[in-house]
C-alpha cells in the first residue's frame, strides 16, 4: 500500500532528478552545441509539454463523461503541425530573425513594437492561464489525495491537511522549483536548454507511464474488443450522436489556437527552436506522440467506468485502476507520470509568463524611471531575474487563488478550456500578423481587448458559479435583470453549450474588430516596415531587417547599453565579432545600421523587442524611422528652419542698420564737406560783387576823363552790387538765424490762400514779362493755417520766381493749385521747365545749389529754396519736390489746417 | 501540404464526420473511433512523407507553394 508521505517523497526525489538533469543539460548544451540536446527528438519531446495532467487525468475523465470530445484537444494541434510549412515555419523564421521571446513580443514587434499591446497580451495571458495552473494544482492535489485516501494509514503527515493546504504546498514547492530551474540566468535567445532537457525527459516518463497503465488495463480487461463490448453491455457508449456538435467544433478550434498561442507552447515550439529543420521531424512526430498518448485513454475510461464503484472520480482512473488491482508500483509510476506532466507544464508556463511580465511590464518601467546611463555594470540581468522570480510567485499565486475559489467544481477539462478560450483571443491577431499586411496596431489591440472582455464575462465569470451566489444569480438573470446580458446567453443566444457560446462571441467580436479596425485605421511607418518584414519573411533577404538608418551613436555608447543588458562578456564578444567582420580595431568600430539592427535583436532576446527598441532609440537618437521619431525629426527641422529664419531676419535687420549707419556716415561726411563748401561758397558769393565794386570804384578814383554817362553807369553798378551783397548777407544771416532757431516768430492763424494770392499778385509783372502762361488749377477755399503771412508769401514768391527763372521752354507754363487733403493745406507750384535731374533732387534744398545750369547769371545765391524749406518747417509744414502734372519741377507745400 | 491540412480538418468536422459515425464495430471497436484514429495516423504518415519531399533549405519563393 502506498502512503502519502512515500508518494510525496518520491515526487520530491523525482524533481531533484529533474533538477540534476537540467543542470547537466545546461552545461552540456553550452559546451557542445552539437549534443543530442539540440536534436529534433528532444525538440519534439519538449513540445509535448502540451500534454499536461489535463491529458493524463483530465482526458480520461473527459472521455468517461463526454465520449470522444477529448480527441479534439489533440486533433487541433495535429492539424497545425501537419500544416507546419505554412504557419509554424513562418513563426519560427520570423522569431529567429527578430529575436522574438514570447507571443506578446511577437505581436508587439509586428504591430510597430508597441509596448502597450505587449502589456495587454501579458496581462491577458497571466489572467487567462491562472485556471490552467489551477488545473495542474488540482490534478496533483487530487492524485495525492487519491493515493493517500486509499488506505487507513495512507494520509501519514497529511493528516489534518485539506485540499487547499495541500494545493498551497504544491504551488509553493512548484514556485521554488521553477525559480531554481528557470531563472538562473538570462539567455540571449531566452533558450533554456537545461529545462528543455528536463521537459523532454518528463515527456518520456509521462508517455511511458500512461502507456504502461493503458497496456495494463487492456491486459486486465482482456483486450480492446472485450473492453468495448463490456462497456456496451453496461450501457456506456462512445458513438453518441451529439458528439459532433458545436462543442466539437469549438474545442477543435480552441486547441488549434492554443498550440500556437499558449505561452509555453510558443516558448518550446518557437523560442527554444534552435534549428528550423527540427520542425520537419516535429511535424509528424509530435502528432504521433499525441496519438500514442490518446490511444489508451478510451479503454482506460471505459474500463474504469465498468469496473470502478459508482461515484469514483473518472479523472483519477489512471491512478486508481492500478491501485484497485493492487499494482502499487504501477500506480506510483502513474502518479509520477501525472506529476511529471503537471510539473513540466507549471515550470515552463511560469517561465514563459515571467519572461513576458519582466520584458513587457517590468523592463519598460525600469527604462522609464531609470536612465540608461547608470547601473552597477552587471547589466539589468540581475534586475530581470529578480523580476522574473516575483512574476513566477505571482503567476502561481493567481493559479492557487483560482483553485481556491473554484475548488468545488468537479472536472478538470472544463477548467483548461477556460484558459484555452482566453489564449485563443491572440490567435486572430497572430494569423493577421503573419499573413495580412494591413492589420494595424489599433485594430489588433482593440480586437484582443474586446475578445478578452467577452471572455471574462462569458467564460471566466461563470466558472465561479458554484462558489458565489451573486455570480449564480448573475448567470440566471443577467446584470440588473437585463436578460440579454446573461453571461451564458448573450443577446438572447440561448441553449448553446457555455463553452461554445463564450468562444463564439469572444472570437466573433475579436475577428470583426480586427478586420474592420484594420480597414479603417492606418498604420504608422514602423508598423508598415514590420508588417512587410513579417508578411514577406520568405520573400526578402536577411538584410532588410534594420529599422535604424544612419546611426549617430558611437560604438562606445552602444557598448555601454549592450553591457548593461547583456553583461560585459557577451557585449564584448559581440563587438569584437563585429569589429573582426568589418576589419577594424574594436576601438575604431563605426556602428553600421546593420550592426545596430543586430544589436537591437540581441537586446530584444533579453528584454523584448519593444524595450530593446526604446533603449536603442535613446542612444541612436534622431536616426530612427518610426513615424513618431520622424515627426519629432520634422519638428526639429521646423525648429531649425524657424531659427534660421530668425537669424535671417536678424541679419537683415543688421544689414539695414549697417546701411543706415553707412548712410549716416556719408551724410556726416557730406555735411562736413558742406561746411567747407558753405564757407567757400559764401566767400565766392561775396567775392564777386566785392571785386566788381572794388574795380569800378578804382576806375572812378583813378580816371578823371570819364564822362558823366559812364560815371553814372559805374556808380549804379557799384550800387547794384552793393545791394546784391547786402541781400546776400541778409539771406545768409536769415538762413543761419532760421537754422539756429534764433529768428523766432509767433505762428498765428493766417489764411494760406490769401498768402498765395498775394504772391501771385506780386509776381504778376515778372510772369507777364516772361510771357508765362499761368494755369490755375483747383483752388482751395480760404484755409486757416498757423504761420507768418509774410514769410509764407515769401516762400510762394520764391517758388514762383524760381519757376519763371529756370524755365527755358518756348511756351513757358506755370500751374498753381491748392487743396485741403486729410487735414492738410496743400499748394502745388509746377512748371514745364527742364525739371530737376534725379540725382540732384536731394540737393536742391541745399545752400548755394543752383541747379545743373549752375550759372550765376540767374541772380540769387542759391539760398532761396533752403530758406523756404526752413520757413515752412518753422510753420510745422513741409516743402517737397514731387512728381507734378507738368514735365518740369513741381514743389508742394503742406501745412496743417487749423482745427 | 495545405491540402492535407484542409482535408484533415474537413474530414474531422461535421458533416463529413457523420458519414463514418455509424453504429458499426470493427474488431469490437466502434467505427467512429477506428475512423478518427485512422485519419489521425494517415495525417501523420502523410505529413512525414510530404515533409521528406520538401527541400531542406527553405527560402526560395517556389517552395512556398502547395505540395
Amino acid at each position: 500500500m502506498l502512503s502519502a508521505d512515500f508518494v510525496i517523497a518520491t515526487a520530491v526525489g523525482y524533481v531533484g532528478l529533474l533538477f540534476v538533469l537540467a543542470y547537466f543539460g545546461d552545461r552540456r548544451a553550452r559546451v557542445n552545441t552539437r549534443s543530442f540536446l539540440h536534436s529534433p527528438a528532444v525538440y519534439t519531446l519538449s513540445i509535448s509539454v502540451y500534454c499536461t495532467s489535463w491529458t493524463f487525468y483530465g482526458a480520461v475523465g473527459n472521455a468517461a463523461r463526454s465520449g470522444l470530445e477529448f480527441l479534439t484537444i489533440y486533433l487541433g494541434p495535429t492539424l497545425v503541425f501537419v500544416g507546419w510549412w505554412f504557419l509554424l515555419r513562418r513563426l519560427v523564421r520570423i522569431s529567429h530573425n527578430q529575436r522574438i521571446t514570447s507571443v506578446a513580443d511577437l505581436l508587439s514587434s509586428r504591430f510597430g513594437k508597441s509596448n502597450r499591446l505587449a502589456v495587454l497580451i501579458t496581462c491577458i495571458a497571466v489572467i487567462g492561464i491562472a485556471p490552467y495552473i489551477a488545473l495542474q494544482l488540482k490534478a496533483v492535489t487530487s492524485s495525492i489525495q487519491a493515493v493517500a485516501g486509499s488506505s487507513e494509514f495512507g494520509r501519514g503527515s497529511l493528516k489534518g491537511i485539506d485540499d487547499v493546504g495541500l494545493a498551497f504546498g504544491v504551488a509553493a514547492a512548484m514556485a521554488l522549483f521553477t525559480i531554481l530551474f528557470g531563472t538562473r540566468h538570462v539567455d540571449a535567445k531566452e533558450q533554456h536548454h537545461g529545462v528543455v532537457a528536463a521537459i523532454a525527459f518528463e515527456a518520456v516518463v509521462k508517455l511511458t507511464a500512461l502507456v504502461a497503465v493503458g497496456v495494463f488495463v487492456v491486459f486486465v480487461g482482456g483486450g480492446f474488443e472485450n473492453i468495448f463490448a463490456r462497456a456496451a453491455e453496461a450501457g456506456v457508449t462512445v458513438d453518441a450522436t451529439n458528439t459532433f456538435d458545436s462543442r466539437w467544433l469549438t474545442t477543435l478550434a480552441l486547441s488549434v489556437a492554443a498550440i500556437v498561442c499558449l505561452p509555453r507552447q510558443f516558448q518550446v515550439t518557437v523560442v527554444e527552436n534552435s534549428d528550423e529543420n527540427h520542425l520537419r521531424v516535429a511535424s509528424w512526430a509530435f502528432p504521433a506522440y499525441m496519438l500514442l498518448m490518446s490511444l489508451f485513454i478510451l479503454p482506460i475510461a471505459l474500463f474504469g467506468m465498468t469496473t470502478m464503484p459508482a461515484g469514483s472520480n473518472p479523472d483519477m482512473f489512471a491512478l486508481t485502476l492500478p491501485m484497485a488491482f493492487g499494482q502499487d508500483a504501477l500506480a506510483l509510476f502513474a502518479f509520477i507520470g501525472g506529476f511529471s506532466s503537471a510539473t513540466s507544464m507549471i515550470i515552463l508556463e511560469s517561465i514563459a509568463l515571467s519572461i513576458m511580465v519582466s520584458n513587457h511590464i517590468v523592463m519598460p518601467l525600469i527604462l522609464r524611471f531609470s536612465p540608461v546611463g547608470n547601473g552597477d555594470g552587471q547589466g539589468v540581468t540581475s534586475l530581470l531575474l529578480v523580476a522574473r522570480r516575483f512574476s513566477i510567485v505571482l503567476i502561481l499565486s493567481l493559479g492557487f487563488f483560482y483553485f481556491f475559489f473554484t475548488r468545488d467544481s468537479d472536472a478538470l477539462a472544463p477548467i483548461g478550456l477556460i484558459s484555452f478560450t482566453a489564449i485563443a483571443q491572440f490567435f486572430p491577431a497572430v494569423i493577421a500578423a503573419l499573413f495580412w499586411r494591413d492589420a494595424s496596431l489599433k485594430a489588433a489591440t482593440a480586437a484582443i481587448a474586446a475578445g478578452f472582455v467577452f471572455w471574462v464575462w462569458c467564460s471566466f465569470l461563470p466558472s465561479f458559479e458554484s462558489v458565489s451566489p451573486q455570480v449564480a444569480m448573475l448567470l440566471d438573470r443577467g446584470p440588473w435583470g437585463i436578460s440579454w446580458l446573461r453571461p451564458e446567453a448573450m443577446f438572447g443566444l440561448n441553449g448553446i453549450d457555455p463553452l461554445a457560446h463564450a468562444a463564439f462571441w469572444s472570437l466573433l467580436v475579436n475577428i470583426v474588430t480586427l478586420t474592420l479596425g484594420s480597414l479603417l485605421t492606418s498604420q504608422s511607418a514602423l508598423e508598415r516596415i514590420q508588417a512587410s518584414v513579417f508578411v514577406d519573411v520568405f520573400r526578402r533577404g536577411q538584410s532588410a531587417r534594420g529599422n535604424f538608418v544612419r546611426g549617430s551613436a558611437t560604438a562606445n555608447d552602444l557598448f555601454f547599453v549592450a553591457e548593461r543588458v547583456l553583461g560585459e562578456r557577451r557585449a564584448a564578444a559581440l563587438f569584437e565579432t563585429e569589429a573582426r567582420d568589418s576589419g577594424v580595431e574594436p576601438d575604431m568600430l563605426e556602428p553600421s545600421p546593420q550592426f545596430i539592427g543586430r544589436l537591437e535583436r540581441e537586446l530584444a532576446g533579453s528584454i523584448g523587442a519593444a524595450s530593446a527598441h526604446v533603449m536603442l532609440s535613446k542612444v541612436v537618437s534622431g536616426s530612427e524611422v518610426s513615424l513618431e521619431e520622424m515627426m519629432q525629426m520634422a519638428d526639429e527641422t521646423q525648429q531649425v528652419i524657424e531659427y534660421s529664419q530668425q537669424l535671417e531676419k536678424t541679419s537683415a535687420e543688421l544689414r539695414s542698420t549697417a546701411r543706415q549707419l553707412e548712410d549716416a556716415n556719408a551724410q556726416l561726411r557730406e555735411l562736413d564737406s558742406q561746411k567747407d563748401e558753405f564757407l567757400s561758397q559764401v566767400s565766392h558769393e561775396v567775392r564777386t560783387p566785392m571785386t566788381s565794386i572794388r574795380s569800378f570804384s578804382e576806375i572812378l578814383l583813378d580816371s578823371d576823363d570819364i564822362d558823366v554817362g559812364q560815371r553814372q553807369h559805374f556808380v549804379s553798378t557799384i550800387h547794384q552790387e552793393s545791394l546784391r551783397l547786402t541781400k546776400l548777407l541778409d539771406e545768409i544771416l536769415d538762413l543761419s538765424a532760421l537754422e539756429r532757431g534764433e529768428r523766432t516768430w509767433d505762428n498765428v492763424p493766417i489764411d494760406a490762400e490769401a498768402a498765395l494770392d498775394r504772391a501771385l499778385a506780386v509776381c504778376e509783372a515778372l510772369l507777364r514779362q516772361r510771357g508765362m502762361k499761368v494755369e490755375l488749377g483747383d483752388r482751395a477755399q480760404p484755409t486757416m493755417v498757423e504761420g507768418d503771412a509774410d514769410r509764407l508769401c515769401q516762400v510762394f514768391i520764391n517758388l514762383i520766381s524760381n519757376a519763371v527763372k529756370y524755365n527755358d521752354s518756348d511756351k513757358p507754363v506755370i500751374r498753381i493749385a491748392s487743396s485741403v487733403k486729410a487735414g492738410n493745406y496743400v499748394a502745388e507750384i509746377a512748371d514745364n521747365g527742364p525739371g530737376i535731374a534725379k540725382r540732384e533732387r536731394k540737393l536742391i534744398f541745399e545752400k548755394f545749389w543752383r541747379g545743373p545750369g549752375g550759372v550765376a547769371d540767374q541772380g540769387g545765391a542759391g539760398l532761396g529754396l533752403a530758406i523756404s524749406r526752413q520757413i515752412v518747417a518753422r510753420m510745422n509744414g513741409s516743402l517737397d519736390l514731387v512728381p507734378g502734372p507738368l514735365p518740369g519741377a513741381c514743389f508742394r507745400i503742406r501745412l496743417a489746417v487749423m482745427k | 501540404m495545405l491540402l492535407l491540412t484542409v482535408l484533415g480538418a474537413a474530414l474531422m468536422l461535421p458533416p463529413l464526420v457523420y458519414v463514418f459515425d455509424q453504429p458499426i464495430a470493427h474488431f469490437g471497436i466502434p467505427q467512429i473511433v477506428v475512423y478518427l484514429f485512422a485519419l489521425w495516423l494517415l495525417l501523420i504518415v502523410g505529413t512525414a512523407v510530404l515533409t521528406h519531399a520538401l527541400p531542406r533549405e527553405p527560402g526560395s519563393d517556389e517552395d512556398e507553394g502547395e505540395r
